[in-house]
């Protein structure tokens, strides 16, 4: 059971994030991560390996930078990673980002796609979809259960207030949701073995792509414009008596917030 | 002189902070608390294989070099002092004689083991009237036939009340002061050896710290952890250099624990209709920490180059251990004014980082003593 893991390595979650005065860049704290939802989808496809065999690789494209991320994965358990490396898709458009992605998987052999339901940066979860439609694949979404066997997979998802059950032929394409598993703390003998590993680099013009691939004119989204969220309005305190100010609050809620 | 990380160290780095962030930061409240070993803890954590951190591969370490092991010494003691002291006794004091004089059965039976988390390791040098003053040592190792006879009690030891085995500083013959002093090898269990008064501190809780008494307790000739006879001393300059070093590390770590509690209080914090962290008088303290904490790694980090490197690094690593043990102090006692009543409060981590400082200003050595021996060594005797 060949196991692609797409990784992403995206701001860490607590770097400090400003729209820049253009308006249409973002300044980011270079502090990094892996991307929290691809952690479950290497979590997973490790479990599926320690049951089925096999080997797990991870893939990346992004900046060097983005090789610690691999490492990470490496630390985790997976067996191989590759990068593809180009500077020039970071913060790019989603479809080039799938369109490498999908050559470089055409040049793998493997049973199972597994990647993040999206990346916490841009947060469009949509690559891994593309990917499986540049090949061909079945692909099943915020997968929160994973059963492979006989060649096929049975995967629950999760929907709004239930969970869908889908049974798929391999190769597929997944996308893990949070609530799958609970990823692994890497042991130190992954830690070493990250530290000493070479990972092997791709350009996208080995996978067939010219180097303007991911140019913003080649790009089929463009970013506008990035606007700053509303500013958070004063306290409201509201008087009287705890079951009259209740009943108050609900109403402000429902009726003015609309947010239940 | 490069003691940049490399691209090894930035991900080890990574790696570590994340496990702590997963792994202990969510119990260091609850260790300070209950101020009890942290067997659960201690299991989980040591199953990833970090006690081995300073051994060779081949014996199932990882043979990290000093800058590494600050990397890790520094991210362990943010997570939790009190649980970092009792780890790094297993991965350096309280192992490192075992490592470098122990037999294979001595090995096999303590060091494998601790390596794995599967048995406490703890030295014992203090005493009630020594620690600085290690020729004031009154423990006394008699030999009697094939075996030495230990007596002598001794005081604050790391991880003492729930040791398997202790590495123990002891005298030959008392009139040699430092130069009758010797390390033997006692494991739990062995007649006459027992915990005394566990201490109840003001910090590093989690960490037990107690009496180990040694009444009559009588171990094998093997026991004894040297090539040679008292030359016990020489044997500890060894990795005194690196404990002094690692006391800074964890000063880091505690400092960087409250600089990041102050940060995130100052940015949301509102008074006067703004965050504190837009006053300038607040601003000025984030100045003053960060440049304190940048030149302490500086310290920590070019002293762990030198020894990396195999430089001399005596004067360098007690000027980090104390640089780095004061700049903590001031941090956390910033931090706390930052926060100000609010730090007061038990609920909140800044006091627990006020308090665990402390410790570390006296622990790997005084500054006072500190400052005599630099001096002593920069200007001559």
């Amino acid at each position: 059971m060949n196991i692609l893991v797409l990784v992403k390595q995206v701001p860490d979650p607590e770097a400090l994030v400003e729209i820049a005065s253009s308006g249409k860049d973002l300044n980011i704290e270079p502090k990094f991560a892996i991307n929290l939802f691809d952690e479950f989808a290497l979590e997973e496809a490790l479990r599926v390996r320690e049951k089925h065999g096999g080997k797990v690789k991870a893939i990346s494209l992004g900046g060097s930078k983005a090789i610690e991320a691999l490492r990470t994965a490496i630390a985790m358990g997976a067996d191989e990673a590759m990068l593809i490396e180009d500077e020039a898709f970071a913060g790019g458009d989603g479809y080039n980002t799938a369109l490498a992605l999908s050559k470089a998987l055409e040049k793998e052999t493997f049973d199972i796609v597994l990647a993040g339901r999206q990346a916490i940066d841009a947060d469009r979860g949509e690559v891994p979809q593309m990917v499986a439609q540049f090949l061909g694949l079945p692909h099943v979404g915020v997968v929160v259960k994973l059963d492979i066997s006989d060649g096929k997979a049975v995967a629950e998802s999760s929907l709004e207030g239930a969970k869908e059950v889908v049974e798929v032929a391999l190769p597929a394409v997944f996308t893990a949701q949070k609530g799958l598993n609970e990823p692994r703390v890497p042991l130190i003998t992954g830690v070493m073995k990250a530290m000493k590993v070479q990972i092997p680099k791709v350009a996208v013009e080995d996978l067939g792509l010219t180097k303007d691939v991911a140019a913003p004119e080649n790009s089929k989204t463009k970013i506008v414009r990035y606007l700053p969220p509303k500013k958070r309005p004063a306290v409201q305190l509201i008087p009287g008596e705890a079951r009259e100010a209740a009943a108050e609050a609900v109403r402000i809620l429902i009726d003015v917030e609309r947010v239940i | 002189m490069d003691f940049a990380f490399t691209e090894e160290q930035q991900f080890f780095k990574k790696i570590i902070t994340d496990t702590v962030d997963r792994m202990v930061v969510p119990k260091a409240r609850e260790i300070d608390e209950k101020d009890e070993f942290p067997w659960e803890l201690w299991k989980e954590f040591t199953k990833l294989g970090y006690l081995g951190l300073r051994y060779p591969e081949e014996i199932g370490g990882m043979n990290a070099d000093p800058v590494t092991a600050m990397i890790f010494y520094e991210q362990i003691a943010r997570g939790s002092v009190g649980f970092a002291q009792s780890v790094i006794m297993n991965i350096l004091m309280g192992t490192y004689f075992v490592y470098r004089f122990g037999s294979q059965a001595i090995k096999e039976r303590c060091l494998f083991p601790a390596m794995k988390g599967d048995k406490v390791a703890t030295m014992c040098f203090t005493e009630d009237q020594s620690g600085s003053d290690l020729s004031a040592t009154r423990t006394t190792a008699v030999k009697d036939g094939n075996e030495w006879v230990i007596n002598g009690t001794k005081m604050w030891i790391t991880n003492g009340p729930v040791a398997d085995f202790a590495t123990v500083l002891a005298t030959t013959d008392l009139s040699l002061g430092a130069k009758g002093l010797n390390f033997f090898l006692v494991e739990k269990g062995t007649p006459g050896f027992s915990p005394g008064q566990v201490l109840d501190k003001l910090g590093c809780r989690g960490t037990v710290t107690g009496e180990l008494v040694f009444d009559n307790v009588r171990v094998p000739e093997e026991n004894l952890l040297g090539a040679e006879l008292n030359k016990g001393i020489e044997y500890l300059g060894e990795i005194l250099d690196e404990v002094r070093v690692m006391t800074g590390a964890m000063a880091m770590g505690i400092a960087q624990a409250a600089y990041d509690e102050g940060l995130e209080y100052a940015r949301k914090r509102i008074a006067f209709g703004k965050p504190i962290g837009n006053y300038q008088l607040i601003r000025a303290k984030f100045a003053d920490m960060a440049t304190e904490m940048e030149a302490s790694r500086l310290l920590i980090y070019s002293a762990a180059w030198k020894m990396k490197e195999k430089l001399p690094s005596r004067i360098e690593a007690a000027m980090a251990k104390m640089f780095a043990t004061e700049t903590c102090c001031k941090v956390v006692d910033e931090v706390t004014r930052i926060w100000g009543a609010n730090a007061f409060a038990n609920e909140y981590n800044p006091q627990r980082h006020f308090r665990d400082a402390r410790f570390l200003l006296y622990g790997g050595g005084t500054h006072e003593i500190l400052k005599d021996f630099m001096g002593r060594l920069l200007i001559g005797k």
